[in-house]
């Protein structure tokens, strides 16, 4: 019996470090605490962190903030980049290209509506990106996801909270639950859903394979998301899949 | 209203354990206190548009309340443009139940306008609904009734905790219940802060913790309000009260504060009933 098959590794796909301003409301200003994810984190049995910075207007400091972290918290911190398509428009791929060549970072983060320049940079690296469009009350997910999921089918997507943080709108979820049947390379995360019964829709609809556990800690608390998972009451082999299995098989390598 | 519907005093007091919590204090707490939901919908809406304008099932919170070791819950209607039959289907759902409900009437003060009295005081008297549950901004008319009945009012916070402290201050002699600690799915942590401080401010401010996705606010609640001032509820069936009380449960508080928020202190707000049955 292997190790992980006596007990899985738990993976969070979706945590933050360093400072910006909170992802939901631009208008906050936050400087995470580290020692509060981690302590949190280990109470709650996470062993290993994909982390990202907060909003930022652009990312070239904030990123190699987060290469800093990872490289004090090696073997326990994944780095993921953020970059705005729009805004730093034109030097994308140099930036990313650097990042994850040269700092050691493993995936992206879309600040905005994902262009090609983006998802070429992506897909050229092989990387993982997380896009969250923020739709406002009524607007749905898919009206932004249907177009980078179709035209870059092997880039791997990531919607974070099950497509709707805190579910505000609680028709966001099913159209998430929908954008991960259509598409084979759309992802959905665990974190920040206020309404766990759309998780528990998830765990039916999807294959466990599609589910990433997640939990936006510092800002919302890893114990409590962690709770989430034990609560979907998944099968051992489905379990190590949402927890850990599925975002470190989509560290390694490119869509089946 | 059908005699089978009636719900007497007596047999309240024993389904919703007041008569327990006057107990209680006698003896110094030599019972369990009971952990209680003080925020669940229940019953049958009729438009269909949203989850709480469709359906909540009793049978399923009752399942989920039993999971999470919850022994009973404060439920009243879903949506409805008036109240009165919504309002029958919780005390049948109370009844159907024998000690897992706690009935509450919701009305709203413009659609209902001058009948709010002599149904609220039925639905108390008859039908042994023992709370009040608002989604907008009372008129007198209301806070009158519910000052006379002593029973406690649990107010989502719409339009804004401003006007709910407001209300607050104009009727202390009324516990008001502030839902969701003052923003519904943390939709604007600055109505958590403004809800914490309101409950400093005023005696009658209580604090629900429903629903409180920024569950940090909980905590920030608990350190700066003090556990007497926090009552535990969940906003079933759309928010899952097993996840709900696992934020109250994971700040690992001192037993008999612990037992305060998931129980006591809706206890001792119920137990402030004056209406009378009749």
């Amino acid at each position: 019996m292997t190790k992980e098959s006596r007990k899985p590794l738990v993976v969070d796909c979706h945590a933050l470090v360093g400072s910006g301003k909170t992802w939901a409301d631009p208008a906050r200003v936050v400087d995470y605490d580290l020692n509060l994810l981690l302590e949190r984190g280990a109470e709650a049995g996470i062993d290993r962190y994909c982390v990202m910075p907060p909003r930022n207007e652009t990312y070239a400091e904030a990123n190699r903030q987060v290469a800093r972290i990872c490289e004090k918290q090696a073997g326990k911190f994944i780095g993921f980049a953020a970059h705005s398509p729009q805004r730093e428009a034109g030097r994308l791929r140099q930036m990313l290209t650097e990042e994850v060549k040269s700092m050691g970072l493993r995936g992206v983060r879309s600040d905005g509506h994902p262009t090609r320049e983006f998802l070429d940079a992506a897909l050229e690296l092989s990387i993982p990106v997380m896009y969250y469009p923020m739709p406002s009350r009524g607007q749905g997910v898919g009206r932004f996801f249907h177009m980078p999921a179709m035209a870059y089918p092997k880039v791997n997507f990531i919607l974070p909270h099950l497509g709707q943080y805190r579910s505000l709108n609680w028709t966001a979820h099913m159209e998430a639950l929908d954008l991960a049947r259509r598409y084979p390379n759309v992802y959905v995360d665990t974190s920040g859903v206020g309404s766990f019964k759309y998780l528990e829709m998830a765990v039916r609809e999807l294959p466990s394979e599609r589910i990433l556990f997640g939990t936006s800690a510092p800002e919302l608390d890893p114990r409590v998301e962690k709770e989430a998972l034990r609560l979907m009451k998944l099968p051992p082999d489905s379990y190590a899949n949402v927890a850990g299995r599925n975002i470190l098989r989509l560290l390694g390598r490119q869509p089946a | 209203m059908k005699t089978t519907e009636a719900y007497s005093r007596r047999n309240f007091l024993i389904g919703a354990g007041v008569a327990a919590a006057a107990a209680a204090g006698q003896a110094e707490q030599a019972h369990k206190v009971p952990v209680i939901d003080c925020h669940t919908h229940a019953g049958t809406g009729t438009t269909l548009t949203d989850p709480w304008t469709t359906y909540c099932d009793a049978e399923e919170i009752v399942r989920r309340n039993k999971e999470a070791g919850i022994d009973k819950a404060c439920i009243f209607p879903i949506n409805h443009d008036t109240f009165e039959e919504a309002n029958r289907e919780i005390a049948q759902i109370v009844k159907r139940y024998p000690g897992r409900f706690i009935g509450y009437a919701k009305h709203d003060p413009e659609n209902e306008k001058g009948r709010i009295r002599p149904m609220l005081l039925r639905e108390c008297r008859e039908l042994g609904l023992r709370g009040l549950k608002l989604h907008v901004t009372p008129t007198p008319e209301v806070l009158d009734t519910v000052a006379e009945l002593g029973i406690p009012v649990l107010w989502h916070p719409s339009p804004s905790v401003a006007t709910f402290e407001e209300v607050a201050r104009a009727y202390p002699m009324i516990d008001f219940i502030l839902a969701h600690l003052g923003s519904d799915l943390s939709a604007d942590w600055r109505e958590h802060a403004a809800g914490i401080e309101a409950a400093k401010r005023c005696p009658n401010v209580y604090l629900d913790t429903g629903a409180t996705v920024l569950s940090r606010y909980i905590e920030q609640a608990v350190k700066e309000v003090g556990p007497q001032k926090v009552i535990y509820g969940s906003d079933e069936p759309e928010v899952d009260c097993r996840l709900e009380i696992f934020k109250v449960r994971v700040l690992k508080l001192p037993k008999q504060q612990e037992e305060m928020i998931l129980g006591g202190n809706m206890l001792r707000l119920l137990s402030k009933y004056k209406g009378g049955a009749a």
